[in-house]
């Protein structure tokens, strides 16, 4: 160990012994003066002396900073132990390694999502999102801009609300055009989150409501699109054919306000002026922003919700009509706030990570009884120590520092592999329509994490088998010379408690798995409400390329016409959404005559689709017609609900006919659809209202049901669409199927990460009992071979070692049942189509355990029953 | 009382009070471990034996105090040895020990030679 001489330790060694020879030489030199002879002079100096490297010891504790020139010399012989068995130490480090790398991951993904919602963004625990109404898994934007900007002026209780709304747009102007993800923000939008630009300025608050083309460009827009240009600021680009001039750049990292999602540029609300109706109501499709707040210093989430609620009280009040339903006003911090993904990861990421701290536990239990072993067959050793006056202290200081060695190498190699493992998050994400930034991130945190955590499991696979160690009396471990002393009962206790504890802990991690791989076979399996094979989608980005209305309809009428005619294309459709990706549209419906009860939401989901939709995903129409060619924007503006929406607003009554106030247009129902899911296959049902495409779509998505594979036609459809205009922006083509993954991915990153844990927990519990049978078993070698020879028969031979194997096995399993049904209420939110305590998983857990059990008692059972008792007697 | 007591003994007298004998001893002039074990046996006529084990770790405890300074040189006898040498702090801390320890003794020794009548008065 080079480093330590820096420290002058070396130099001190060396004058003390120096000193002590000194001494000797001069002792030597007087008793020969006084006659002995040279050797006899020798004897008796040393003798006189006494211990020298105890003196030497004891000296070197007075010099200052000796504790760390002990535990200098501590680590040297840990590391000399450690290299004495390497099969312990891979074993050991690999697995605490792993278990260590498994809290990380998960931590840095909590890290890089929950942790980190607005990257760039000052003091983000002082963030509050704000919700209206209903709360509500995947909300809709809760705010129109007259009642955000009361809120935001009438407030007492926050330092700033910001208020934003984002979309896709396309950047024309350039060579090709370009999609990217726009947000119209308030001008306050950079002061409340605490950014300053690395160009130019942000929004000044005369700019909010005008119609002012000024544009924020986000800092990886500006190196890609505008190759990083310094001048860029007051120049002039164009965003979906409208000029409009670059004010600044953001700085590099900030993605916007919304957790997950990526915005590339900002504007101001209503920078064209083409929006003025969305920014003078209150309802309808004037609700379109999210809307977050800085709360000021000392004020509690609570105070600002109540302040909230009195200020929306008095816009209620005052617009009664605009705010029929609920109107609470509820605040989440940014953590866990419902926009965007955080609402996803809060509900799955700290329950895995509770789940990989069961496996760096179990781990620890593992290791621990493998050290145990390890400083039982030390115990002479030990013994030796302790009678050269070591005292317990010291043993066990040095003990506990070989485990907490060999975790510190474990955290290193996790270190390096959690740089790694953290970046896969983003894998569990199929390609999709939204820009998703969603990945683990490495930083101090995760790091302090590892230590953290390698430190405790060393402590852990160390401490406790030290102190058991260290209690062995020295004397009669010397004079012992049977093995028939295995350190004492203490010990065999120790290491049946480590057994017992892994099989618990291991028990519930399978349960929990069992049911996420179960959860995740019931969602592939269930029935949607529609036919998601053969279906190809791709988007059409008409809206954000600056086409006017009425050239939008002609080109929609003319891909419907080009696509229909395709060979392969059964039926080809126009919608503006698709279910099942995360993704919904929802806005307030007053259904005619209908009494809203107190605080019942009103918002309803909808989807606007062109005629043969129903038809191409086998949505059956039960009642009424499907959309026509004829319900155009000329003819009466209609409707089909499904039957949710049916049986909530006319309960017992034919819905045909009936009218609804949308957007303060009057809708008439024309049929009722059978009921499909919307978001995710375990939702509760939502009523959902679908409006003729022609009449009111916004968004274009071309529908396409095919007879063969549906990527087969993805560039036939896309060359279509081209002919129309080469300038259309086509993107997103890609099977339904693939889309609607999306609304299984968390019960992937769940299920796949639940498995590989319990993966992990079952071989740490099945070698755990494995390593304990077989050491206890070697350790009675002798008295099964008496046992034999005064007559016991093989099958009591391997009665008796599978007995005491299944004994432990079956405490823990016992435990860990109990400790299993507690756990699994917490994961029940998270299950479909199965009981968090299902017997058929838990049964066959229990059974799977135990045949593993038995199967690692068997073998050392059967090896025991094989011995010849003759050498078995003489093996001591 | 046989000879492993004895030896205890003299290892508890000389508890407390060895720093005090070493500094005492160096008073004399600069001296080396050897030299110091042997002038304490011989100025208490061979009933003060300093183990090593007590005598180095109580010198390096007083170098670290700067009660006592450190060097190399060589003996009369041309043997190379660390000298100890105290210092104006040490020579401090030796009155104070002094003082201390005639303290010690005078109470004790009120307390051993106390005659049975004077305790009432």
């Amino acid at each position: 160990m080079k480093w330590f001489s820096s420290f002058g330790f070396q130099r001190r060694n060396r004058e003390l012994q120096e000193e002590i020879d000194a001494h000797l030489q001069m002792a030597i030199a007087d008793r020969v003066a006084r006659g002995e002879t040279a050797e006899a002079a020798r004897q008796a100096a040393v003798r006189e002396f006494g211990n020298i490297p105890l003196v030497q010891d004891v000296t070197r504790q007075m010099w200052g900073g000796g504790w760390f020139e002990q535990i200098g010399r501590d680590v040297r012989y840990a590391l000399r132990q450690l290299r004495k068995s390497p099969g312990f130490t891979i074993t050991a480090t690999a697995m605490l390694a792993v278990a260590i790398c498994a809290n990380s991951t998960v931590f840095s993904w909590i890290d890089g999502t929950m942790l980190r919602p607005i990257p760039g963004a000052r003091d983000t625990d002082d963030l509050v999102s704000l919700q209206r109404g209903e709360r509500n898994f995947s909300p809709t934007p809760p705010f129109s801009y007259l009642d955000y900007r009361d809120l935001r002026e009438q407030n007492h209780t926050f330092t700033g609300i910001l208020a934003y709304h984002h979309d896709w747009i396309t950047l024309t102007g350039g060579a090709l055009p370009e999609r990217a993800y726009i947000a119209n923000v308030s001008a306050n939008y950079f002061d409340v989150l605490g950014i300053k630009p690395v160009l130019g300025r942000f929004f000044l608050p005369e700019e909010e409501s005008r119609p002012v083309p000024n544009v924020v460009l986000g800092y990886s827009l500006w190196k890609t699109r505008y190759a990083a240009d310094p001048a860029i600021v007051g120049k002039s680009i164009e965003i979906a054919r409208h000029p409009v001039t670059v004010i600044g750049v953001a700085p590099e990292g900030v993605v916007g306000a919304m957790p997950g999602i990526r915005e590339d540029l900002w504007v101001t609300l209503d920078p064209l002026g083409t929006d003025v109706w969305r920014m003078t109501h209150r309802s309808g499709g004037a609700v379109w922003l999210n809307v977050i707040g800085r709360l000021r210093p000392g004020v509690s989430r609570g105070q600002a919700a109540q302040d909230l609620d009195t200020v929306m009280h008095n816009i209620v009040a005052a617009f009664p009509d605009d705010h029929l339903g609920d109107n609470r006003i509820t605040l989440d911090p940014m953590w866990r706030s419902p926009f965007g993904a955080n609402g996803y990861m809060a509900a799955t990421l700290p329950i895995l990570l509770a789940f990989a701290a069961v496996v760096l536990l179990l781990t620890s239990a593992n290791v621990a009884t493998l050290t145990l072993v390890r400083f039982v067959s030390r115990r002479r050793e030990l013994a030796i120590r302790q009678s050269l006056g070591a005292n317990r202290i010291q043993l066990v200081r040095q003990m506990v520092l070989e485990g907490v060695v060999l975790s510190i190498v474990a955290g290193a190699v996790a270190l390096v592999l959690t740089s790694w493992t953290s970046k896969t998050f983003a894998w569990f994400f199929p390609a999709n329509s939204n820009p998703l930034i969603l990945n683990g991130s490495m930083d101090h945190k995760v790091v302090i994490g590892i230590a953290v955590s390698s430190l405790l499991a060393g402590m852990l696979c160390g401490a406790l088998p030290a102190w058991r160690s260290a209690h062995a009396p020295a004397i009669e471990v010397l004079k012992a010379e049977s093995a028939s002393i295995s350190g004492g009962s203490c010990n065999r206790k120790l290491l049946s408690g480590l057994v017992v504890a892994q099989i618990a802990l291991s028990l519930p991690l399978l349960v929990c798995s069992g049911l996420f791989l179960r959860t995740l076979r019931n969602l592939a399996g269930a029935n949607p409400g529609f036919e998601q094979d053969h279906i190809l989608t791709s988007s059409v980005g008409l809206n954000i390329a600056g086409y006017s209305h009425d050239e939008e309809q002609v080109i929609r009428h003319k891909i419907l016409d080009r696509v229909s005619a395709l060979p392969g294309v059964k039926v080809a459709s126009l919608t503006d959404w698709i279910p099942m990706t995360l993704g919904h549209k929802g806005d307030d419906a007053y259904p005619e005559g209908y009494v809203p009860h107190p605080h019942e939401s009103l918002q309803v989901y909808h989807a606007e689709v062109a005629p043969r939709y129903f038809e191409s995903l086998h949505i059956p129409i039960l009642e009424g017609r499907e959309f026509t060619p004829d319900d155009d924007e000329k003819a009466p503006r209609v409707l089909i609900v499904d039957q949710t929406a049916a049986r909530r607003y006319w309960p017992g009554q034919d819905p045909l006919g009936k009218k609804l106030r949308i957007w303060g247009g009057l809708f008439t129902v024309v049929g009722v659809a059978r009921n499909s899911t919307h978001i995710f296959v375990n939702e509760s049902p939502e009523p959902i209202v679908y409006m003729s495409f022609f009449q009111v779509g916004y968004e274009t998505i071309v529908q396409v049901k095919t007879e063969g594979n549906p990527v087969d036609l993805a560039p036939a459809v896309e060359n279509a669409i081209h002919e129309i205009d080469t300038r259309l922006p086509v993107f997103d083509v890609r099977p339904m199927r693939e889309s609607t993954q999306m609304a299984s991915s968390f019960a992937v990153v769940q299920s796949a990460l639940a498995g590989m844990f319990a993966l992990i927990g079952l071989v740490l519990a099945v070698t755990g009992i494995y390593g304990v049978v077989a050491y206890r078993t070697q350790m009675r070698t002798h008295e099964i071979g008496v046992r034999m020879a005064l007559g016991a028969s093989r099958v009591d031979v391997l009665r008796l070692v599978l007995l005491q194997g299944l004994w432990l096995t079956g405490i823990g399993m016992a435990l860990g049942l109990a400790f299993a049904l507690g756990l699994t209420r917490f994961i029940a939110r998270l299950l479909y189509g199965i009981g968090a305590n299902d017997p058929v998983t838990v049964v066959s857990v229990v059974m799977l355990l135990g045949a593993m059990s038995l199967l690692a008692c068997y073998f050392p059972a059967h090896r025991a029953m094989r011995r010849n008792p003759v050498t078995a007697i003489r093996e001591l | 009382m046989n000879e492993k007591d004895q030896y205890k003994n003299r290892i508890e007298l000389l508890q407390g009070t060895l720093d005090m004998l070493i500094l005492q001893t160096l008073q004399w002039g600069p001296q080396h471990g050897y030299g110091i074990v042997q002038a304490l046996r011989l100025q208490s006529g061979d009933v003060l034996q300093v183990e090593t084990g007590s005598l180095y770790p109580a010198l390096h405890r007083l170098e670290r105090q700067s009660w006592v300074q450190s060097e190399w040189k060589q003996s009369e006898s041309k043997q190379k040895a660390r000298y100890y040498r105290i210092t104006a702090k040490g020579k401090k801390q030796l009155a104070t020990d002094l003082g201390r320890w005639e303290r010690i003794v005078e109470a004790i020794g009120s307390v051993m030679y106390v005659k049975p009548g004077e305790s009432e008065s």
